[in-house]
């Protein structure tokens, strides 16, 4: 359990500012703020106020690695990559 | 005066970071290998069995009490540490009491194998604990010196960090930005990308790591508004201690600990016991306290179930009373030192850690990087604090990885009844890093690089095969007996010398890149353009063909 939440965290967040397509630019960065909002809550859910903030943190510290490596070298693959990933979450947040 | 705030902070941020950088470089690493001080221990105890599967916590405790009754009798407090997530094999500990003239006796931990009951005996070594040390105490000097010197630059890179914020002013425009280009380009935005994507971590662990010494630092402040009997007042808020009963030297037989376990499992409703800490073990006053992984970084009643050894009954009271100040300083080490963290946590701590380690690489060589054109335009060649910075930067930044390794291969390689191994196994580390360090005087500093990367990539890659070759702990074995955490360690160290690798060849093609295109600009420079264009491309073919 506790280990898909953490999946969770870092995979949510993936979905972020970082726009490719500029059609629906508008919506993106709400869209974000609440995303991050609600991984903060998933978080603090599942350890509590002190690990859950901590743990936040550090997820999003290697989301945000994982993120600029990828548009680096491989910008077109961050759409797919991040939609494969929330798949993931939402899925394993169903299972428990 | 530079001429406004900005640059005046650049300057500062450049002198602080280049001054400690190299012991900050090797502080973080030793930090960054920290987290996983008790795995590496474990690899390099290979005596040590493998994990055992499917055991039940009670068995785990009669055994641990058993060995206990009959080697630790009459000592105040025995610890048994079941095996968990970072070190597979049942623990026991016990301190002894104190020889004549000292005042705590020293404590003795073994490690007992589950199949016979008996203790067993692994080579002398450090392990992960000596590494783990030397992030805070270094090596070679007096503690009360190392303190000193650790909490210098750490305070240089508290100001560092704040320096770095206040200097990128971009830094929420260029949050993602990353031109992975050659030269200052490129250094330049991987130092911001580093810094800024464990900005949250790297504040929290130099402000933490400040506090560990507080009152060494702050020494003149406690001494001079306290008084010797407030001071210890302070003390005890500070760092509450468990309360128990003493022995009364009555003995009786207590209840078997597994017994004892049933009470703590309902309380909390789960079978999650990390360790036992038994007080006045088979006296009238014996207690056992059964303390489960952390729950919250500052401090969690539940954690810990105190009962009574003899009646069996649960004690109410917390054993440990924290005030708020307690919980302060709890929060704080628990967050440097990740005390809290799960296996997944604990991954991102360590590579957070290598984060920082690498901001810090980053730096230093984005110092070399930006000054190097017109280092390199000078008469006499560069001068000598460029010279200085760079074979310190090569010693260091890969320098330091490989005598790290070397600290593994001489826990392999080392005679196991060599007197003084653990002196033995540290100072193998550090003459290979002296090696390393003096060795890019003698060499043009592109060689020295490459070479250092090779020889990395080589150390690295290599050790795994060395452990098959030395122990039965090797990965081959960990994988058929499911030891997970052994494997791991094999094939981190394996990843690590294929990163080395990876960063060899890369550096290779860079360099030859350039002299590739130096040749053909000057080759095409020197004739005309039309006809001759086929021809100025054949000597870059032939170079390209000679050195791939």
């Amino acid at each position: 359990m506790v280990l898909f939440c953490l999946a969770m965290d870092k995979h949510r967040e993936q979905i972020l500012d970082k726009c490719i397509a500029s059609t629906v630019v508008g919506f993106c960065r709400p869209t974000a703020w609440l995303v991050l909002l609600s991984t903060t809550y998933l978080s603090v859910e599942s350890f509590g106020w002190s690990i859950g903030v901590a743990v936040l943190f550090g997820a999003l510290t290697i989301a945000t690695l994982l993120l600029i490596l990828l548009l680096t070298y491989r910008a077109k693959t961050v759409p797919p990559v991040a939609v494969l990933l929330s798949l993931i979450v939402s899925i394993s947040l169903v299972i428990r | 005066m530079k001429e406004n705030f900005r640059q005046s902070m650049k300057w500062f941020h450049t002198w602080v970071g280049l001054i400690v950088g190299w012991v900050l470089f090797f502080m973080f690493l030793t930090g960054t290998l920290g987290y996983f001080y008790q795995e590496i221990t474990r690899w390099m105890e290979p005596e040590r069995p493998f994990i055992e599967h499917n055991i039940s916590n009670e068995r785990l405790l009669d055994i641990a009490q058993n060995y206990l009754s009959e080697h630790a009798q009459g000592v105040d407090e025995w610890d048994i540490m079941l095996p968990n997530a970072r070190d597979q094999n049942l623990r026991v500990g016990w301190r002894k009491p104190p020889a004549a003239g000292a005042k705590r006796g020293k404590y003795q931990k073994t490690v007992l194998d589950i199949s016979t009951g008996d203790k067993v005996d692994s080579r002398a070594t450090g392990g992960g604990r000596l590494l783990y040390r030397m992030h805070y105490r270094l090596h070679y000097l007096p503690t009360k010196i190392s303190y000193w010197l650790v909490g210098f630059c750490s305070m240089l890179m508290l100001l560092a960090v704040i320096t770095g914020v206040v200097i990128h002013k971009k830094i929420f425009t260029d949050f993602f930005t990353f031109r992975a280009k050659k030269g200052l380009v490129g250094w330049l935005d991987i130092h911001n990308v580093l810094s800024v994507i464990a900005l949250p971590f790297h504040f929290m662990i130099t402000y933490s790591g400040l506090l560990f010494f507080l009152f060494t630092y702050m020494v003149l402040s406690s001494n001079l508004q306290l008084s010797d009997d407030e001071y210890s007042e302070m003390r005890k808020e500070i760092f509450p201690r468990t309360s128990h009963l003493e022995s009364a030297n009555e003995p009786k037989d207590m209840l078997k600990i597994s017994h004892l376990y049933q009470q703590a499992k309902n309380t909390w409703q789960a079978d999650e016991l990390s360790y036992v800490e038994v007080f006045a073990a088979n006296d009238i006053n014996a207690q056992a306290q059964f303390v489960r992984h952390e729950t919250d970084i500052t401090y969690n009643p539940h954690d810990a179930v105190m009962v009574n050894a003899v009646t069996g009954e649960v004690i109410i009271q917390a054993p440990k009373e924290y005030t708020v100040s307690g919980m302060i300083h709890n929060g704080f080490f628990s967050l440097h030192e990740g005390q809290f963290a799960g296996p997944i946590a604990r991954w991102i701590y360590f590579i957070t850690g290598l984060i920082g380690t690498a901001m810090i690489a980053s730096g230093l060589i984005l110092w070399t990087t930006k000054r190097r054109p017109k280092q390199m335009k000078k008469l006499n060649g560069p001068d000598f604090g460029y010279r200085l910075v760079e074979q310190l930067n090569i010693g260091t930044i890969v320098g330091l990885p490989i005598a790290i390794a070397m600290y593994f291969y001489a826990n392999r390689l080392l005679p196991i009844e060599l007197s003084n191994r653990v002196n033995w196994e540290a100072n193998v580390m550090f003459i290979s890093w002296a090696i390393l360090l003096l060795y890019p005087a003698f060499r043009p500093a592109t060689k020295a690089w490459r070479e250092q990367l090779q020889l990395a990539a080589l150390v690295y890659m290599a050790l795994p095969l060395v452990n098959i070759l030395t122990t039965d702990k090797h990965i081959i074995n960990s994988v058929l007996q499911q030891d997970w955490l052994l494997v791991a360690f094999d094939l981190s160290l394996f990843i690590i010398g294929a990163c080395f690798a990876f960063s060899a060849y890369k550096y290779k093609t860079l360099t030859l890149d350039k002299k590739q295109l130096t040749k053909a600009a000057k080759a095409r420079a020197t004739k005309t353009k039309g006809v001759v264009v086929d021809k100025s491309l054949l000597p870059l073919q032939a170079m390209h063909r000679e050195n791939s």
